[in-house]
């Protein structure tokens, strides 16, 4: 198991006080947080970060990790005494069990018991969470997947570690983001009482052209400047086949067009809108200049002509 | 294979989402009842929650945390994060 320098994490010297530490785990908090950062790892890090404050934020654990780790280099193999901890307690504070159960082998080696779920939660963490990426034609078929849950587990001594199971699951057709499949009995067993509830949050892999909303579907439409001037037939693939759209004659870049029905498949079913987007052909062959040509000297075809008419 | 059910779209109870989301129970009825988590009214055992108010109260009880602020703070930050959310997903859209 390798050490963790969590001062080396949070940036701080060895001998910063508190506010120094609290200082510099709100720096990276900011910098790290997953909804914001223009980090690559950003999630990674902040969990990283997460657990190197839970350490050095608590006098206990701090001076705990201190005395355990002279004379240890971050990476190093690290084996803690044989019953180092027998007479040592930890509060929990800040984060909860289950939290910690996220953080590093090296953590729940130190610190990691089955006790400090705060009062009040008797059970509740006998049910377990997590989100299954799906492809968006998963939605339109049905599908079975396997998931690889990693779910805290407690042993003999009190410690935790993280056990791996996977379970298949089958996707059901109709499936939408946000919504959330329950696999009862599959939920973490909290420490002598019976499973708990799996709930599975539904997200969707990002596809190239389709941006699911609910039960509809929305997708840029590109179209040549002649179909949307005089109107055309258009082939589209979907998920659930081939649908001829048919463009109005004069639709206007940025125009949405509705297809009733087409999206995902639910009871009522989603529909599928499409945003007109014109795309000009390039004018890079002697004919292409010659058509453009003729279309300036035939037409009085101002694009700026509402240029000045605005307020 | 196991017995899957799909739940619908509001349909957690008080209980699933502090399990889902590792939360305190009195931490949410607090904010709940402060209205910093809007649920539609009526008794605690008849509050349901959606994915989007797991979203939201992991989000609040993180910022709550790591900047010691204040939930009124905590819940300003959440709603301009799902309007940053909303905002992104329709640029996503656009952008086809």
């Amino acid at each position: 198991m390798e050490f963790k320098d969590y001062y080396q994490t949070l940036g701080v010297a060895r001998d910063a006080p508190a506010e120094a530490i609290k200082k510099a785990y709100r720096r990276l908090a900011r910098k790290y947080h997953p909804d914001v950062s223009k980090e690559a790892d950003a999630e990674k890090r902040m969990k990283e970060v997460n657990e190197a404050y839970a350490v050095l934020s608590d006098s206990e654990k701090r001076a705990a990790y201190d005395q355990l780790g002279k004379g240890y280099r971050p990476g190093q193999d690290f084996r803690p005494p044989p019953d180092w901890d027998a007479n040592m307690e930890f509060s929990e504070r800040g984060f909860s069990g289950a939290e910690a159960a996220g953080f590093s082998d090296f953590f729940s080696q130190i610190f990691g018991r089955g006790h400090g779920m705060p009062g009040g939660m008797h059970g509740a963490f006998s049910d377990h969470h997590a989100r299954i990426l799906l492809d968006l034609e998963d939605a339109f078929t049905g599908a079975e997947r396997q998931v690889s849950l990693q779910a805290p587990k407690v042993d003999a001594k009190g410690r935790v570690s993280l056990e791996t199971r996977t379970l298949n699951v089958r996707i059901p057709k109709g499936i939408r983001e946000g919504q959330i499949i329950r696999l009862a009995g599959q939920g973490a067993a909290a420490h002598g009482a019976k499973p708990g509830d799996l709930l599975l949050e539904v997200a969707f892999k990002p596809h190239a052209r389709l941006h699911p909303h609910g039960r509809d579907l929305h997708l840029v439409l590109p179209v040549a400047p002649w179909e949307a001037a005089l109107g055309a037939v258009v082939p589209v693939e979907l998920p659930g086949g081939t649908l001829n759209v048919r463009i109005p004659a004069g639709a206007k870049p940025g125009r949405q067009l509705r297809i009733r029905g087409k999206g995902i498949p639910s009871d009522p079913p989603g529909d599928v809108y499409f945003e007109i987007r014109i795309v000009a052909p390039a004018a890079d062959s002697p004919r292409a200049k010659e058509l453009y040509e003729a279309l300036r000297q035939e037409t009085d075809f101002d694009p700026r002509k509402d240029w000045g008419r605005e307020p | 294979m196991s017995d899957e059910e799909i739940l619908a779209d509001a349909c957690l109870t008080l209980e699933q989402l502090c399990a889902a989301a590792s939360l305190e129970r009195d931490w949410l009825i607090r904010h709940v009842e402060e209205g910093l988590i809007p649920v539609a009214g009526g008794a605690i055992a008849e509050w349901r929650f959606t994915t989007v108010h797991l979203a939201r109260a992991r989000r609040m009880r993180e910022i709550e945390r790591a900047y010691d602020a204040a939930p009124e703070l905590a819940a300003l930050v959440a709603d301009m994060l799902e309007e940053l959310d909303e905002l992104r997903a329709r640029l996503r859209r656009a952008r086809g």
